[in-house]
């Protein structure tokens, strides 16, 4: 397991500058805008679509096949696959919420005057939430590019997004058709006391669904 | 352990070919050449052994059925495919760090002598190696764990003869650091392994055709080229197969000595691995 991580990690170290790049951009971006719920939304998606190129590398040197023949087990390629997913983009998270927190601190003490209310609530909610679209975005790719390659798989992905799109939208207009009233304080309320759990479950539960249809999908393929 | 590898009744079916009811044992010690022309089912039975297809049939390595004990039995292989590896966006020394991972008798010194032999450069992208360096990784990744048997897959293939012979002369070496090391080796370039295996096994559109000592092969196979009533006076338990040329016929028998004695052949000439191949493949009883 542990030569399976590394090898997708010396891999994915080709993408260090990009990374850099990312880190600057957001602690430009949360200078300007003052907003401080880009930068946990933007490395973190960034970082974990980066983290789905390992399939590409391992596409492009047909690897599968020669990792297969060595000592592992194809639930461990399936699990360790998934570890790197889910870290990157707790990592990411990490990566935002620290750089959020230190561009503000920067900026208060260069300002003194026009202090940004760092607010903590807010940072890690947004936090979440960027972490709970990327793991939607990767509980539907992994799968995908296990069924249908790496390739096709993004392929297969933007269509499925697409479909889950087009059903919010369509239930959204459906609310509003049948003139169905929503007591939107009480949502914001129900979410504001449950959100971050509710959030937490939803991406365990994707994550580990998303898992199981991996593994179904990988222990019967053929190299 | 008597058998390094035992096939029994291995089948596997894709449109368009199948692997038909292969069996075959592989003693310790023993080199053994798998040849066949390309996608005649000698990628199809090595990836069968390795359990990275799912075949009909058992199969077993060092004495383990080979999806029961896979992680076990891989501990004990060394694998060299032709058209995979970990990845080629890695350096030599980051297959060195990753394979350590893998195997818990990496010999990480021994790895980097094979380096230093090959002049393989440590800091360089595989994808930015030439074919024969490519090779020469896998093989130096596949045998710096001393494992016990290595399993082949055209390691030669697309190579110019120099580094071919540069390679064939690593595994020799290989199985002369402990004889009780095996090798599978398939190709489809035969001469590669007329000096090299004791066994040979061809495989001819999913079907093992014959499974000889390379020594019999080589030393008591012959093949008589007569006219029609020389050919009609050999008795048909005496030749193997016939080709029918335009003004000749062309025998290959089994025992050249015998034949000479028994027929009166004056010329009995030494048949290749190849014109053996095609003697099985189009040649008639």
């Amino acid at each position: 397991m542990k030569g399976l991580i590394k090898k997708d990690l010396l891999n994915l170290s080709s993408y260090k500058t990009s990374l850099l790049i990312t880190i600057i951009f957001c602690s430009i971006a949360i200078a300007g805008t003052e907003n401080a719920s880009i930068a946990p939304m933007i490395i973190c998606a960034i970082i974990g679509m980066i983290s789905l190129s390992t399939f590409n590398y391992d596409e492009v040197s047909k690897s599968e096949k020669y990792i297969l023949s060595l000592p592992v087990n194809r639930k461990e390629l399936v699990i360790s696959k998934y570890i790197i997913a889910i870290s990157s983009a707790i990592i990411g998270a990490i990566i935002g919420v620290l750089l959020t927190i230190l561009i503000v601190n920067i900026m208060n003490s260069v300002r003194p005057n026009n202090l940004i209310d760092l607010d903590y609530d807010n940072l890690f909610i947004t936090s979440l939430s960027g972490l709970f679209g990327i793991a939607l975005i990767q509980a539907i790719q992994i799968p995908s590019i296990y069924k249908w390659g790496a390739e096709k798989g993004r392929i297969q992905m933007f269509i499925l997004i697409f479909f889950m799109v087009l059903i919010i939208v369509g239930a959204s207009f459906l609310i509003t058709k049948l003139g169905l009233n929503l007591d939107i304080q009480k949502i914001n309320n129900f979410l504001e006391t449950f959100g971050a759990y509710i959030l937490t479950l939803l991406i365990i539960i994707m994550y580990t669904i998303s898992y199981k249809v991996s593994y179904k999908i990988f222990i019967k393929k053929d190299y | 352990m008597k058998n390094v590898l035992e096939l029994n009744g291995v089948s596997k079916k894709y449109p368009g070919f199948e692997l038909n009811n292969i069996s075959f044992t592989i003693p310790k010690g023993i080199i053994t050449g798998l040849i066949g022309e390309n996608g005649a089912g000698k990628t199809t039975t090595i990836k069968a052994i390795l359990n990275i297809i799912k075949t009909e049939g058992t199969i077993k390595v060092f004495d383990k059925d080979n999806k029961k004990y896979e992680k076990e039995i891989k501990k004990d292989l060394g694998v060299v495919l032709d058209d995979s590896f970990l990845s080629d966006y890695l350096t030599a020394k980051g297959v060195n760090s990753i394979m350590k991972e893998f195997y818990e008798n990496w010999d990480e010194k021994k790895y980097f002598n094979y380096l230093k032999e090959f002049k393989l450069p440590l800091n360089k992208l595989i994808k930015d190696f030439s074919s024969g360096m490519k090779m020469k990784i896998k093989i130096a990744a596949a045998i710096s764990h001393n494992p016990k048997a290595l399993i082949l897959d055209e390691p030669t293939s697309g190579l110019d003869p120099i580094v071919r012979n540069e390679i064939l002369d690593i595994f020799r070496k290989y199985i002369e650091e402990d004889e009780e090391r095996s090798i599978l080796i398939s190709s489809h370039i035969t001469t590669d392994l007329e000096h090299l295996s004791d066994y040979i096994i061809f495989i001819h559109e999913g079907k093992i055709i014959f499974n000889l000592q390379t020594d019999d092969l080589l030393e008591n196979y012959g093949v008589i080229k007569c006219d029609e009533n020389d050919f009609k006076i050999i008795k048909k338990e005496d030749y193997i197969r016939y080709k029918k040329e335009k003004y000749h016929y062309e025998v290959l028998v089994k025992d050249k000595n015998y034949i000479k004695k028994t027929y009166n052949f004056n010329t009995v000439d030494k048949p290749s691995i190849d014109e053996i191949m095609l003697f099985y493949v189009k040649g008639e009883k």
